[in-house]
């Protein structure tokens, strides 16, 4: 099994949603900085997914410093600052988008979009953050 | 070195062209699909690159050999399964394996075992025993482990469920081999191809239609739907790069064939100043249906 959640959608290119999905796994603390990421053979095979294409998504995650490539041990998480904000609004970026696209079309107002949010955010409020970040 | 070249080949059938000036290239180490309807060539193609068949002109080379001239030296390097492959049906499972073994110096021990558990195959057998499935995993066993330095899989998932399907894609990456690996795969299973091929090569009626990495593909179709607010566009002017155009009454949707190309000022702007405009990723069976449908409709020629 692989150490990170992804469910592969047809129509986007495969290496995108890879270096997505491993950052999103980085700053929501499924990934730690250290652990062994799999490597181009065994993400390869768990994704059905052509070597080459699993090849260019770790090079991608090593080039961006989200991975970092250790002689004799293979790839491992590079450390990351827990909770770095910025990082995370930037991997919202898109669903940001989609959600005020479709608002205007939909003719809603921000305030009304806002309040939306922060229902859900209430909604899903627990005594237990695990993934806050501070 | 490309792992196949095929330089405007041509095949005549009698009076039938099965193959008109067909030009590929596959690179060394990539997985390449090769996708089109009935009849558009594909398996002539194959059975050229194989010398199953001579060409009527043209010519193709195959890991660096010209196809005319293919013999049993070459065939030891390449891996060939087709959906009409024709197996000893006395033979048991074991049998073949034995018989096929000593034909092939670079055959892997190793990789038969590991296969022949995945594949979940009883050694014991008789072939003619065996569901059309696992004819088919053994025909693929049996080419994958002597290591080919090139895999030709002619429609290999045609009429196999989708687990079967899955074992076929795991055997394959299984036996990949990073960089010197190169598999060229005829199919209509557009879903299963998106995934796994790197370059995609689309032929129609003999001829080359499209030939391009996968991503690109992906990046470059988008559909587009413009909701007019009250506007009246100029439908007439629309760039020829977008296709299947449809307009109900406060919204346009087309297909356009050239969205990765547009940098800051996006052509949509101009055309519809005001109105809400989304993009929408399409997969690979929607790129291949909007090909081919819009190639029929309209008479004037396309840019793809």
């Amino acid at each position: 099994m692989l150490p990170f959640s992804i469910g592969l959608k047809l129509g986007l290119p495969v290496t995108e949603q890879i270096v997505f999905a491993v950052k999103k796994a980085v700053v929501g603390g499924q990934l730690q900085t250290g652990d062994k990421f799999p490597s181009v053979r065994v993400l390869s095979q768990e994704l059905r997914i052509s070597p080459n294409t699993a090849h260019k998504a770790i090079a991608a995650l090593v080039d961006e410093g989200v991975l970092v490539a250790t002689p004799a041990i293979g790839t491992v998480v590079a450390p990351h600052e827990a909770g770095d904000r910025k990082d995370c609004a930037h991997l919202l970026g898109a669903e940001v988008e989609r959600l005020v696209v479709e608002a205007k079309n939909l003719g809603i107002e921000q305030e009304d979009v806002q309040a939306a949010v922060a229902a859900h955010w209430e909604k899903l409020e627990t005594p237990d953050r695990r993934y806050s970040h501070k | 070195m490309n792992a196949i070249e095929i330089n405007n080949l041509t095949r005549r059938y009698g009076r039938t062209d099965a193959l008109v000036d067909l030009s590929l290239t596959v690179h060394t180490g990539s997985i390449f699909a090769l996708l089109g309807p009935n009849g558009a060539g594909k398996t002539t193609t194959i059975k050229i690159l194989m010398n199953l068949i001579p060409p009527t002109s043209g010519r193709a080379t195959v890991l660096g050999v010209e196809s005319t001239r293919i013999g049993p030296k070459e065939r030891a390097q390449i891996g060939y399964v087709s959906e009409n492959q024709t197996l000893p049906l006395w033979m048991s499972v074991r049998q073949l394996l034995d018989y096929c073994r000593p034909f092939y110096p670079s055959w892997d021990r190793n990789l038969e075992t590991t296969l022949l558990k995945q594949f979940n195959l009883p050694e014991d057998r008789k072939l003619k025993h065996l569901s059309r499935g696992m004819l088919m995993k053994v025909a693929l066993m049996s080419a994958l482990s002597y290591r080919p330095k090139l895999l030709v899989l002619d429609e290999p998932f045609s009429g196999l469920d989708p687990l079967v399907r899955d074992d076929f894609v795991q055997g394959i990456l299984e036996a990949s081999d990073l960089g010197n690996w190169t598999v060229f795969i005829s199919s209509h299973d557009i879903d299963e191809i998106e995934r796994l091929a790197d370059h995609v090569g689309v032929i129609d009626g003999g001829r080359t239609k499209l030939n391009e990495s996968s991503e690109s593909l992906l990046m470059r179709f988008r559909r587009i739907e413009v909701n007019l607010q009250g506007q009246t566009p100029l439908l007439e002017e629309m760039p020829t790069n977008w296709l299947a155009v449809d307009r109900a009454s406060e919204r346009v949707i087309f297909i356009d064939s050239r969205y990765s190309e547009y940098t800051a000022d996006s052509p949509y702007q101009r055309y519809f100043p005001d109105a809400v405009v989304t993009s929408h990723p399409m997969t690979l069976r929607e790129i291949f249906l909007t090909l081919f449908r819009s190639d029929r409709k309209t008479s004037v020629g396309i840019r793809l």
